[in-house]
């Protein structure tokens, strides 16, 4: 365990350490910190003809239009319920299939279905909606002609809002599998094997492995896929929303998201401070969230927290 | 003893093959049915939808794809070069940065971990950023402009930090300190030998991200000869949506000039194809045992 | 661990700080140089100006050789650079400028057009419309006033547009754009088969009676096609042409469900909530229910015209004359035996607007560099013959041929570098010089008719000012999404009773405010303009 030291002691002791780091410093400040000044014009009324800081000061004047659409609860609600969903489902679904990949033994298939798992992640979601589309439109969708050949009652799906919840997560998960799947697959490939010999000499069975090696050593991979996911859990998304469901009003009360909501209402307008406040509510809720969690992880095991 | 243990693992590998072999049909259905689409004519998908075998069989889509074949070349160009370029810059950027953020005699480490992953959660916007980026740096139609922004992530900094970290023990780096070698060495010389899985990972992803970028080009070139395969393509399809959404009171009326569903479809083919010949590349590292071995060796 | 703890925060706290002093530092800088654009053009006229004052003979001072950016929406097209070559060589030699030909690309094209003016990058000439919100724009300051550099240095271009289009483009008593002088006409007419009229004998459709008699006799007899093509753009595609048609709108899109009729602009009325919405929203809700257009249409992407040209549908409720012939032109050359028509809303409402000379112009946003000798190029555009038809038709004999004065393309719009206005230069046609293509007659004879019955578009002029109900103007928008889209596309079952919810949803969001403040502003503007 290093002593405490100063800044400049420690600058000094590890410089190249500090060398190595600041490219990454300097990334950062230019493309992040610098740019955050604009965080004020949520703050101010745009003026064209004058600069930020000139600009007057109207207070929280911008954020009234998230609280007095009267939806703002409920776009919060589905906002977290669905992130919330896209983060449970989605990482226990990749750590299984990364379990069970990285078992399997025909080494073709393997590499094969991996790379085929990975082609939804190019499906951009414009012509991922044309194929829903295609699929579920009530006159000559694929679903519904299947239904009538089969007798059966067609179903309207584009005016059922409780199917758009599942489709939703399903798309999300479907597009976004292989990418996460990989993650986990190449932590377990750093899984040493002298593990799973020794358990093995314990008799383990595979089950059995799996569960008391395999499963905890994922454990630091899946800490920080949560907290990054939980941090931007008002955000995102927006592409999956918006192609989908576009003007559908009728899915809106189970499918509008915060996105959408802003995206909706500063089409028309360009209204800088309303985006920017809209952007600095989704912040902070993010903020907050992974300060609480982190600050939890940090108390059961201090090595798999963030900061 | 020994028969059950092998009565669990035939289980086991039974369910594995199953579900696998489902998820990757669920996957690579609707890819057929992209491909098949792009090799239809545009009136039969306007008026039949799609089929996994083309109605009416056409190669109008791809025509008109590369009606201008040296806008495509071209596009195909920059998007290498900035793929290239950018994943190799920030891999070593990255790279450099975890293996820092990880060493757990740098004191800071948590500071700078918090510093990298609080941009995630703060942004000023777009406008701050696109002064910042045409007015102080001055990248308009630079190929500085499609790279530098992505060439990190805050994401991919911890993801690598965290390989790292379980690929590398402490003990050798300990080992090798005591040997007498310095920080820049050890890096360069075990944990890039050792965490050949994680770059490969987040090698993977920047790359990903480099070919997939359009809001880049969208934003900062106005070169034709500047575009990014992936802007000149989506640049296309959403042509067609700026079209559906005018009304016809604003009188814009964009002639002969419309592409087309199937247009849309060989484009989401073309965009994809090389790509995926990258993932294999990186999958062989994806096997055990393989770390150790190179640094023994 | 807990000492630890607080070093870190310390530590991180300082680096915040410095961050943040880095950051006010440098948005310092920030501020005072996004602030000087304006100084810089608030000076920049006025030193230069000066200067013209000392040689005031010549009105123009180009000593200083300078380069414009300029920008218009959409893609450019293959052969630009040989063309700006060419260009410049010009403008090189008469106005000591280049001019770089800069194009937004249609992708986030409106995001894109917000940024350039809002970030103050130096932009020279932007496009200007009534759909880019020119008005809203020029209110709230993006762009130069012109009235006072016009006559120094544009004196032929402001000669050139006639006075009452200048008079009709100011905001608040300033001219903020140059309008295009081309008289063209975007109202809506019924865009139908013609062949499949003929063969089952169905009505002309001439108003939403006869139109729907028409669909009603496509359902019946040809089962396999859809009678009228329509997407998820229900408003604008749907609801706000169904209103020209039956209503006798103004002109539009009429926000926040406002009602205002060409015959009665004075009076401004709710549309939402009223009979008179009620009795259309039961007539579409028929057509839903008859099966004339999807019942997912909420979620069809399709463009209006494909699914005609396919064969797919055999309708489009409103489309404005350019555009049928477009489409029809694109049916033919796949389907010669075909036939499509067309019946403007003129022949039903007796009149129709050119459009606004709001609805094609050009700029000078406040960052401009060189906002003098930005016009003085933009008045070559117009009104010199040269750089006029090469922007607009490109190199002749490598892009276009003229033949008996019809303008040919050289090649097909696939091969061709150039297509005909390929730089989208709709703002800068100059009537005089303007170059069609044969096919163009079909459409230049419907305007020859419109021509005939022609009024003035009384709406454009408005410009509304909804800085004081923003948030509610969002919520509304919400509201129509909603719950008025539904009830367009024809979904909802009850009609009074989905009326009532979205009624209940708007005033809650503050309806009654929006509307009464868009009517005060309505009758000042009636009243200025002399509108009865």
């Amino acid at each position: 365990m290093a002593t405490k030291r100063t800044l400049l002691k420690e600058i000094i002791t590890n410089r190249i350490l500090f060398i190595m780091l600041l490219p990454t410093i300097a990334f950062f400040l230019i493309n992040s910190y610098v740019p955050m000044v604009g965080v004020y014009y949520a703050f101010t009324k745009f003026d064209f003809k004058r600069s930020l800081f000139n600009s007057e000061f109207v207070g929280l004047q911008n954020f009234e239009f998230l609280w007095k659409s009267g939806i703002l609860t409920k776009l919060t609600l589905n906002t977290l319920g669905y992130n919330l969903a896209f983060i449970i489902i989605g990482n226990v679904l990749a750590i299984v299939t990364a379990i069970l990949l990285s078992e399997l033994r025909i080494k073709w298939f393997k590499k094969l279905t991996q790379s085929i798992m990975f082609l939804p992640y190019f499906i951009s979601f414009v012509i991922l909606s044309v194929i829903v589309y295609n699929v579920f439109s009530y006159e000559n969708g694929f679903l519904n002609t299947l239904l009538k050949s089969l007798s059966i009652e067609p179903v309207d799906v584009y005016n059922t809002p409780w199917a758009w919840v599942i489709l939703i997560v399903l798309f999300y998960i479907w597009k976004n599998l292989g990418y996460s799947m990989i993650i986990y697959l190449a932590a377990i490939t750093g899984i040493s094997d002298e593990y799973y010999e020794a358990a093995k000499i314990d008799g383990a069975n595979i089950f059995q492995r799996t569960w008391y090696i395999t499963v905890p050593m994922l454990k630091p991979t899946f800490v920080v896929l949560l907290l990054f996911a939980l941090g931007s859990i008002m955000k995102g998304q927006f592409d999956l929303f918006y192609q989908l469901i576009g003007n559908n009003g009728v899915l809106y009360n189970a499918t509008d998201i915060l996105d959408t909501y802003v995206y909706r209402s500063l089409k028309v307008t360009f209204d800088i401070g309303m985006a920017s406040s809209a952007g600095l509510y989704q912040s902070l809720f993010g903020f907050v969230l992974v300060v609480t969690v982190n600050y939890i992880i940090r108390k059961v095991n201090e090595d798999y927290a963030l900061f | 003893m020994k028969i059950k243990d092998e009565k669990y693992t035939g289980l086991f590998h039974s369910i594995a093959y199953t579900v696998i072999l489902l998820a990757t049909i669920a996957c690579l259905f609707p890819f057929i049915l992209v491909i098949s689409a792009s090799f239809t004519q545009n009136d039969s998908i306007v008026k039949d939808g799609f089929h996994l075998i083309p109605k009416v069989f056409s190669l109008e889509g791809y025509r008109l794809v590369f009606r201008f074949p040296e806008h495509i070349l071209n596009a195909y160009g920059v998007t290498v070069l900035t793929t290239v370029v950018g994943t190799l810059l920030g891999l070593l950027f990255i790279t450099m940065a975890g293996y820092v953020l990880q060493r757990k005699d740098f004191q800071y480490r948590n500071a700078f971990s918090f510093f990298i992953y609080f941009t995630t959660l703060f942004g000023g916007g777009l406008v701050p950023w696109y002064i910042m980026m045409t007015k102080y740096l001055n990248l308009m139609d630079t190929y500085t402009v499609l790279i530098f922004p992505g060439l990190m992530t805050p994401f991919l900094i911890i993801l690598m930090k965290n390989f790292i970290r379980s690929a590398v023990p402490d003990e050798i780096i300990e080992s090798a300190k005591i040997d007498g070698a310095n920080d820049f060495k050890i890096y360069y010389r075990i944990v890039l030998q050792l965490s050949m899985p994680g770059i490969a990972t987040v090698g993977l992803f920047l790359a990903l991200a480099y070919w997939n970028d359009w809001f880049l080009s969208s934003l900062f070139i106005n070169k034709q000869d500047m575009y990014q395969l992936q802007f000149y393509l989506y640049n296309v399809i959403n042509t067609i949506q700026f079209i559906t959404q005018m009304g016809a009171g604003t009188g814009v009326s964009l002639g002969g000039d419309i592409p087309t569903e199937s247009t849309k479809m060989a484009m989401a083919i073309i965009a994809t194809g090389p790509i995926v010949f990258l993932y294999p590349f990186v999958q062989r590292y994806f096997v055990k045992g393989l770390t150790i071995g190179a640094v023994k060796g | 661990m807990k000492k630890k703890g607080k070093i870190l925060t310390s530590i991180l706290a300082s680096i915040m700080f410095v961050s943040v002093l880095a950051g006010c530092a440098n948005s310092g800088n920030n501020a005072s140089s996004s602030a000087s654009p304006s100084d810089e053009t608030s000076k920049s006229p006025s030193a230069s100006a000066s200067a013209p004052a000392e040689s005031s003979s010549t009105g123009l001072d180009t000593s200083k050789k300078v380069e414009l950016q300029f920008y218009m929406l959409g893609d450019a097209p293959k052969d630009l650079p040989a063309i700006q070559a060419e260009i410049n060589k010009m403008a090189e030699a008469e106005l000591n400028a280049t001019v770089q030909f800069n194009f937004t690309s249609w992708t986030d094209w409106d995001q894109k057009y917000k940024l350039l003016l809002s970030s103050g990058q130096p932009v020279d000439l932007i496009f200007t419309a009534d759909w880019t919100q020119y008005q809203s724009y020029a209110k709230s300051g993006a762009f130069l006033p012109l009235d006072e550099l016009l006559p120094a240095a544009a004196p032929k271009l402001q000669q050139f547009v006639p006075q009452d289009m200048w008079e009709a483009v100011k905001i608040d008593g300033k001219i903020y754009t140059v309008p295009a002088t081309y008289k063209e006409y975007v109202n809506n007419g019924f865009v139908y088969r013609e062949d499949l009229r003929e063969k089952y004998n169905l009505p002309v459709p001439k108003d939403i009676a006869s139109f729907e008699q028409y669909l009603d006799g496509i359902k019946k007899n040809e089962p396999n096609i859809q009678p009228l093509s329509l997407n998820s753009d229900v408003k604008t595609n749907f609801m706000d042409v169904f209103r020209e048609i039956n209503d006798d709108t103004i002109g539009g899109p009429l926000p926040y469900g406002i009602g205002i009729k060409y015959g009665k602009p004075a009076e401004v009325y709710s549309y939402w909530g009223s009979d008179e919405q009620k009795k259309d929203l039961e007539t579409i809700q028929r057509w839903q229910q008859k099966g004339y257009f999807p019942k997912n249409v909420l979620n069809v992407k399709d463009t209006l015209q494909d699914p005609i040209t396919s064969g797919k549908a055999a309708a489009i409720l409103g489309d404005n004359p350019n555009r049928y012939n477009d489409t029809m032109i694109k049916m033919l050359s796949t389907h010669p035996e075909w036939k499509l028509g067309y019946t403007p809303y003129a022949e039903t409402r007796g009149f129709a607007t050119p459009v606004h000379p709001i609805h094609n112009g050009f700029a000078i946003p406040q960052s401009s560099k060189n906002p003098e000798r930005a016009l003085a190029f933009y008045e070559k555009l117009v009104t010199d013959k040269r750089y006029n038809q090469l922007t607009e038709y490109g190199i002749e004999g490598k892009n276009y041929t003229v033949e008996d004065g019809y303008y040919k393309m050289v090649g097909d719009s696939t091969s061709n570098g150039f297509p005909r206005e390929g730089m989208q230069g709709w703002a800068w046609r100059n009537p005089e010089y303007m170059l069609f293509d044969k096919s163009y007659d079909g459409v230049k004879e419907i305007f020859d008719r419109l021509d005939a019955v022609a009024k003035p578009d009384l709406f454009t002029g408005f410009v509304e000012d909804y800085s004081t109900y923003q948030p509610e103007r969002a919520a509304l928008e919400q509201v129509e999404k909603q719950y008025f889209y539904p009830l367009y596309a024809g979904l909802v079952k009850n009609i009074d009773e989905g009326i009532k919810t979205a009624m209940d949803k708007a005033n809650n969001a503050g309806l009654e405010k929006v509307q009464n403040s868009y009517k005060e502003q309505w009758a000042a503007y009636t009243a200025s303009k002399g509108i009865k």
